[in-house]
């Protein structure tokens, strides 16, 4: 197991490398540098913006001392200062960052936990009544734009309805205590639907499909035949085996949830990574455009390693190497 | 192809005629163009009726219309987009399986590195620093999602090229561009138009969401995207301009999702192949 953790950090090291060297790629595509070129693409970036990119990122050197200084400065969390507001790009990550993680956990930790017993109960009874219904309707949310669902919601629960608020993290003049944080939840309760339906839909039709294959193969027959009640035959013997290639993407919900988390957060004003993202781009303030797409594919990298690892954990299989 | 259309799911026919049915709408959408451009400031926000069934937007102009007319565009931004996709995806994918070794280990390490980046950050990235053209939207979108398909058709050629009609060809001498265009490019067909159909809509979903964000399609040109970007200012007053462009959104998404699922289980069928 040791061993096999070994290598898969080892792996991550080019991968890491290759996730900065198409970041730096990215950043000489950006008008107003050398690698962008032609005057329409000049022309939209102030003559003071190229200066302070040339300036910060050395980019009147050779190409290799480019990368090799820049990759220096990313080692070191020397992010540089965002173009907007010249405060370093760590520190707006900082502020962001907690609004994120709370919107975005919480939306994996529902769709997960909500997912897992709806696709069991779908995937142990197929072409069921249950099966068919709950298919129709993961089918549809999986296909419904998550920018579209936030419109949605926004007209008939915030417009219409007036049961939740239209946007933002807290109400002006929240209240402390019990009433302050039921306020927060109230605002959380529209963008973490929207974040959760997409992953749930995934997930759940995943863990459905496993279950069906599971269901049908000898060891769960072999064990109604010794006596094992449905329930356990479900529980104790097919779903181990049909978590695990949700384990394997469990890895790839992060990037898709961050994903969400940008057109999520711009419709419901949410201060976190994902409008910081979208604001940066707006205004093509590249550090923080930089940072933040570095920062992405890294929290990625390190979702898939522990989904590898987890995976290892459950499945000898994979740890030695027979099953890869 | 009676045959082929009488073994697909009837969930998949009904997705293949929704299809068609959008590219007719879209064949029909020069008739509205004049329509989704006039603008009548005192017929502003109206909600839908005989004469404007969608209603009207903030400019008083015909939302159906508009809708119709957006319709075209994102059709064939999702196809070509797609397309490239696919066609990067297909030659990484089937150039790192064919030859394997030293050249498999650089080219999965690459598709391991873009599936790292989160989808739409390396969209918004690249929509940011190209000029702003439906080319650049096509280009950011081909260019951030070909990892998928790459690992696709990677391990479909891995599989058939130690079929025996690909190793038989390989021992009559066939040479390399050969083999993979006659023998293993028919035959890693079938699941990668699996995988297109499922591009298609996904790629129409990206050009909505870049253009939703305000970074797509440049102002003159109409997309759902671009209708629903507006859908927040009026979203107390006009619930119908959020719900009609996301709807025909929706049901094109949905419309080939069906349509893909119904090809996955035609070519997972026990025979695969055609």
């Amino acid at each position: 197991m040791i061993r096999y953790v070994g290598r898969r950090l080892l792996l991550a090291v080019p991968t890491l490398f290759g996730i900065s060297v198409i970041v730096f790629v990215l950043l000489h595509l950006a008008p107003g540098t050398p690698g962008a070129g032609g005057a329409e693409s000049l022309r939209r970036v102030s003559g003071k913006a190229a200066e302070e990119m040339r300036r910060l990122y050395g980019l009147d050197r050779p190409l290799p001392e480019q990368f090799a200084r820049w990759l220096g400065r990313v080692v070191r969390l020397d992010l540089g200062e965002s173009f907007v507001d010249h405060r370093p790009v760590g520190e707006r990550i900082r502020e962001a960052l907690p609004n994120t993680i709370v919107l975005n956990g919480l939306a994996l930790v529902l769709a997960i936990g909500l997912a897992i017993p709806l696709g069991v109960a779908a995937g142990s009874r197929p072409e069921s009544t249950f099966d068919r219904t709950s298919g129709a309707v993961l089918f549809a949310l999986y296909s419904l734009p998550t920018f579209w669902g936030a419109l949605l919601l926004q007209t008939l629960f915030s417009a219409q309805l007036k049961w939740f608020p239209l946007f933002g993290v807290a109400s002006d003049a929240a209240p402390g205590g019990f009433a302050g944080f039921a306020d927060r939840l109230a605002h959380l309760a529209l963008p973490v639907t929207c974040l959760t339906y997409g992953t749930l839909a995934f997930v759940a039709r995943l863990v459905r499909s496993g279950i069906v294959e599971a269901r049908a193969s000898d060891y769960v027959l072999a064990s109604r035949a010794r006596g094992a009640s449905r329930r356990r035959a479900i529980w104790r013997h097919a779903f181990p085996n049909a978590l695990l290639p949700v384990i394997t993407l469990a890895g790839l919900l992060v990037p898709a949830v961050l994903s969400g988390s940008v057109v999520v957060e711009k419709i419901f004003a949410w201060p976190g990574l994902g409008r910081l993202y979208l604001d940066s781009i707006l205004a093509r303030d590249y550090p923080v455009i930089l940072a933040l797409s570095l920062l992405s594919a890294a929290v990625t990298l390190i979702a898939t390693l522990a989904a590898d690892i987890a995976l290892a954990a459950a499945d000898p299989r994979v740890r030695d190497g027979s099953g890869v | 192809m009676r045959l082929f259309a009488s073994r697909l799911p009837l969930t998949g026919r009904v997705a293949a005629g929704v299809v068609l049915l959008l590219w007719l709408v879209a064949a029909c959408s020069p008739l509205f163009a004049e329509r989704a451009r006039t603008i009548r400031l005192e017929e502003r926000l109206q909600a839908p009726s005989a004469t404007h069934p969608f209603g009207t937007d903030d400019l008083g102009r015909d939302l159906l219309a508009r809708v119709v007319t957006a319709t075209p565009i994102s059709l064939a931004i999702g196809l070509v987009a797609a397309g490239v996709s696919l066609g990067i995806g297909f030659t990484v994918g089937a150039t790192a399986g064919y030859f394997g070794g030293a050249v498999d280990l650089v080219l999965s390490r690459l598709v391991e590195v873009m599936l790292c980046f989160p989808v739409l950050f390396l969209l918004l990235a690249l929509a940011a620093v190209l000029p702003p053209s439906p080319a650049t939207v096509i280009a950011a979108i081909g260019l951030t999602t070909w990892a998928g398909d790459a690992r696709y058709a990677r391990s479909e050629i891995l599989r058939i090229r130690e079929l025996d009609y690909a190793r038989a060809a390989r021992a009559m001498g066939a040479s390399t561009p050969r083999i993979l265009a006659r023998h293993l490019l028919p035959n890693a067909l079938p699941p990668l138009i699996v995988s297109a159909a499922f591009g298609v809509g996904w790629a129409i979903l990206a050009e909505a969401a870049l253009s939703f964000l305000g970074v797509g399609l440049p102002a003159p040109a109409v997309s759902w995207g671009g209708i629903l970007s507006t859908a927040p200012n009026w979203i107390e007053e006009a619930w119908w301009i959020a719900l009609f462009p996301g709807l025909a959104l929706f049901l094109t998404v949905a419309a080939y999702n069906l349509l893909a699922e119904g090809l996955r289980a035609i070519s997972t069928e026990a025979g695969r192949g055609v």
